[in-house]
């Protein structure tokens, strides 16, 4: 056992003059008395009378009065606050995401977390200072450098879990920022690992202590919802529902979908033990609404349990092709579903009345403000022009974004395209070594889909990914679809809603059936709304527009709650987790406590002896 | 006729006095005070028969002119009446400033010479016995005649106060030995461990018109010594720890109020008559005033 702040010791001098109180004796004066019976009499009626007596001039009384006032005032810890050099700047930070739900702990990780996070507090020396970082889906300074352990306490104690998922990424290169040139310095974090993004964060050398909590991977949750037409019936929807199983045996279940709080469908399945397995309902909807999609599986983790989504009744998409004739893309745009053709030779006004435009190698006399799908022909707004690119070589192409679903660019040629800068705005879906060939994005609240090469100067048509892609685009240039993507935010996530008329205000009902008013600036042309820490469905109101939309966790790496041994940073980095660190367990208080417990005992025998 | 107890001023004032007694005289021995006796005085007091023997000087002529029957005149006897003082002359008696036996003695001197004036019989019972006071208590008692106050002054003067009263033993004990019953004045502090009660009963019980003065010093009344005291009884020997101070002065006074108040209800329920005084008050006060407002004397 050593001591935080041995100079107390020097207090011991005060032990002696305790001893002196107690060498003292009461001394008396002696009075001779004609009789003592008015005194016997006195001293019994005044204690009968009265449990108290008036407070007397007493010199112990005093000194003891003194003393505890000393005790009281030390135990308030009094300080100045003037520049110190030396200690150590401690960095805690707080995984709030929603694997930190958790119960395999008790009563949960979070809670365990912060029980750590107190106890780390509990041992910080008199110079020491800590800053509390909050991880969720942001990172959040819950409290700047400070030595005040009470400060920190009611910063810790403040801090809540959340439903969505974390970025320790942003949490970490924060931490490092504060520890940077600083020679004593740890940063300390309590987390379960469940992170995707350390990948991206080189983070060799941080002095990081990884506190793990997390005891089993005990959770079956849903991953992945996603509704559409019916492709065999376009007046049915199909709701796809990916649930994973992270742990080793296999988990019976059911499915329940709701429609609007109604149960329509309800699915027995048996997830294969860590692994992901998926099921549609094939329901039909008379009207807009909210499908609602939960498991009964029991687990450790509640959050990923259910998950909702805004469903929109699909309607007619009005495509304009401009075009100077091209057969294939005619062709491909009419094979998409649900699609009203309309042609043109060129454009003359801004807003057609078509839901999304195909400018298929011309100059439009006017450029459209709706979605755009620009085949060889660009914009000088959107791309810093180059020049041109003779046969670019593919080398790679994302078929991850939903425009690339079953594409693929196998054995496409190309004769020439377009060199351009790749935009800030959007992403690069297929690339060639001078240029980006396929880019995808949105400026402006305009979606817009750019092809840099003549797809008549090419094999692409030929190739079964053209209808596809054509499909796709289509689908997702629908401002109908792209809306209805936008109803369904992940935890933590900001909802953008554009707005049409001048509001000072809007309402946001909360799932949990609070409303929170938002100011809302009467030029703005969106409202934004980021506290989505909770998932569930959500209404706003601005003006008389009223918008349902669906916050969902959704996210695998947080699903899987099995307890991470290590953390992996980039490429070569990695901290083990430590289960146990030295701390210093102050025991001062529990001693000055008891002394003044002795102090009371003392202070009531000496009365009782003498009233 | 001077007296270090009593200044001759005060002397020649309480010569006006007489003591009243609400009962008649039982003495046998004559004095001036009304009697259910029988006898000679110009009191008159009845008639009766003449039988032969009687005193000529005594028959009714008048009426034996009108009634032709002799009618002897009966007149009263007066005897003296017996004062008793019973004076507390214990230890606690020793205290105050002036002390509070000096007090009492003033008390006795006067309420003696104003009996002795008035041709009753005074003896002075101190309390508690004192053997080597045999002479100076033996001149106490039975005094009579004015013509011995300057002794019985003397010989209160030469008592001394200390041990313990044993107040109710000492009152009872000298009421039974008393062979004539008048009255009785007790002078003291009243504060015996083991009360009042049973001496002041048996006197009343013995036939007494019995005057109770208690005497408290100054001290007493409102103590002027504070902090951590040992108190210890002058008479037993006990000790008592206590703190006081002037905060507890006033509970401290109630507590003395309520004591004297007890022995005030006591008295009144015997038909005791009740006197309290401080021993720095002016002797006057209690002499002239109270004594006389309360018709022990007029």
């Amino acid at each position: 056992m050593s001591f935080l702040a041995p100079g107390a010791f020097i207090f011991a001098a005060a032990l002696p003059v305790v001893v002196v109180f107690y060498l003292l004796k009461r001394k008396r004066v002696v009075k001779l008395v004609s009789s003592t019976l008015l005194w016997q009499k006195f001293l019994a009626e005044t204690q009968a009378s009265a449990p108290f007596q008036r407070l007397r001039h007493n010199w112990l009384l005093i000194l003891q009065l003194l003393m505890l006032a000393l005790a009281i005032f030390a135990l308030a810890r009094p300080y100045f606050a003037r520049p110190v050099k030396g200690g150590r700047l401690l960095v805690a930070v707080l995984d709030a995401s929603a694997s930190m739900q958790s119960a395999d702990e008790s009563p949960s990780r979070f809670e365990k977390s912060r029980a750590e996070v107190l106890q780390l507090i509990n041992g910080l020396a008199d110079r020491d200072q800590m800053v509390l970082l909050l991880a969720g889906a942001h990172t959040e300074v819950k409290q700047s450098p400070t030595g005040e352990k009470a400060t920190l306490r009611r910063a810790v104690q403040a801090c809540a879990v959340t439903d969505s998922p974390t970025y320790l990424t942003e949490a970490l290169k924060l931490a490092e920022t504060l520890t940077r040139d600083r020679p004593f310095s740890e940063i300390h974090l309590f987390s379960d690992g469940a992170a995707s993004d350390l990948k991206d964060f080189e983070g060799k050398d941080l002095p990081l202590v990884y506190h793990r909590s997390g005891q089993r991977g005990n959770n079956a949750g849903i991953v992945g919802l996603d509704v559409r037409s019916n492709p065999e019936n376009a007046s049915q929807r199909a709701v796809f529902v990916s649930v994973a199983n992270y742990s080793t045996n296999p988990v019976p279940t059911e499915l329940e979908l709701r429609f609007d709080g109604q149960l329509l469908e309800t699915k027995a399945m048996t997830l294969p033990p860590t692994n992901t397995a998926a099921e549609v309902f094939i329901v039909a909807q008379p009207h807009d609404g909210v499908l609602s999609v939960r498991t009964t599986a029991k687990d450790d983790l509640a959050a990923d349990d259910q998950a909702s989504v805004v469903s929109l009744l699909p309607r007619p998409v009005r495509v304009l092709l401009v075009s100077r004739g091209n057969r294939f893309l005619e062709k491909a745009v009419r094979a998409a579903p649900n699609v009203e053709l309309s042609l043109a030779t060129d454009l003359t006004e801004a807003k057609p009345s078509a839901d999304l435009v195909v400018l298929d190698d011309v100059a439009p006399t006017v450029w459209p403000a709706v979605n755009v799908l620009a085949i060889h022909c660009f914009n000088t707004n959107w791309f810093t022009y180059i020049g041109k690119a003779a046969t670019p070589a593919i080398v790679d192409w994302k078929n991850t974004h939903p425009l690339m679903r079953f594409v693929t660019f196998d054995n496409v040629q190309i004769v020439e395209s377009l060199a351009v800068k790749p935009p800030t705005w959007g992403l690069t879906l297929v690339d060639a070594t001078e240029t980006p060939l396929v880019v995808a994005g949105e400026l402006t609240r305009q979606r817009i889909v750019w092809v840099g090469f003549d797809t008549l100067q090419s094999t692409w048509p030929l190739r079964i990914s053209f209808p596809i892609f054509v499909a796709n685009a289509v689908d997702w240039l629908n401002p109908a679809s792209a809306s209805s993507s936008q109803l369904m935010v992940k935890a933590g996530s900001a909802f953008h809603l554009g707005i049409v008329e001048a509001v000072t205000n809007a309402d946001v009902t909360l799932p949990d059936g609070n409303v929170k008013r938002l100011a809302v600036d009467p030029v703005a042309r969106e409202v934004v709304f980021g506290e989505t820490t909770k998932q569930g469905v959500y209404q706003l109101v601005v003006g008389t527009n009223k918008t349902v939309f669906c916050v969902n966790l959704l996210d695998a790496t947080e699903s899987d709650t099995r307890p991470r041994p290590e953390l992996k940073f980039g490429k070569y980095g990695q901290v083990a987790a430590s289960s146990t660190r030295q701390a210093n367990l102050e025991l001062w208080r529990w001693i000055a406590a008891a002394a003044l417990a002795m102090l009371l005992c003392e202070w009531w025998y000496y009365h009782r002896r003498t009233a | 006729m001077a007296s270090a107890l009593l200044t001759p001023d005060l002397l020649r004032r309480l010569e006006q006095f007489q003591l009243l007694a609400r009962r008649r005289s039982k003495s046998s021995a004559r004095g001036e005070r009304r009697s259910k006796a029988r006898g000679q005085s110009v009191e008159f007091a009845d008639y009766r028969n003449y039988v032969p023997g009687d005193d000529l000087r005594y028959l009714d002529w008048n009426l034996y002119g009108r009634l032709d029957r002799l009618f002897l005149k009966l007149y009263e006897e007066e005897r003296e009446l017996s004062v008793t003082i019973f004076l507390d002359a214990s230890e606690s008696m020793n205290f105050g400033q002036p002390r509070k036996f000096d007090f009492a003695r003033q008390v006795a001197a006067a309420v003696g010479y104003v009996a002795l004036c008035g041709f009753d019989r005074v003896s002075v019972l101190p309390f508690p016995d004192h053997p080597e006071e045999a002479a100076a208590r033996g001149g106490l008692r039975a005094v009579r005649g004015r013509g011995s106050s300057l002794q019985y002054f003397a010989n209160l003067e030469r008592l001394t106060a200390h041990g313990p009263a044993g107040f109710n033993e000492s009152i009872r004990r000298r009421a039974l030995e008393a062979r004539r019953v008048g009255v009785a004045l007790i002078l003291s502090d009243f504060l015996d461990p083991a009360g009042y009660e049973a001496g002041l009963t048996a006197l009343v019980g013995r036939g007494f018109q019995v005057v109770a003065v208690q005497v408290l010093s100054p001290e007493e009344a409102a103590p002027t010594t504070y902090g951590d005291l040992r108190l210890i009884d002058a008479e037993s020997g006990a000790a008592q720890e206590v703190t006081f101070g002037r905060f507890r002065l006033a509970t401290y006074q109630r507590t003395v109020e309520n004591f004297c108040q007890r022995l005030l209800e006591h008295c009144q329920k015997r038909g005791v008559s009740f006197f309290r005084v401080i021993s720095d008050a002016p002797l006057e006060q209690l002499l002239l005033k109270q004594l006389r407002q309360s018709e022990v004397w007029k």
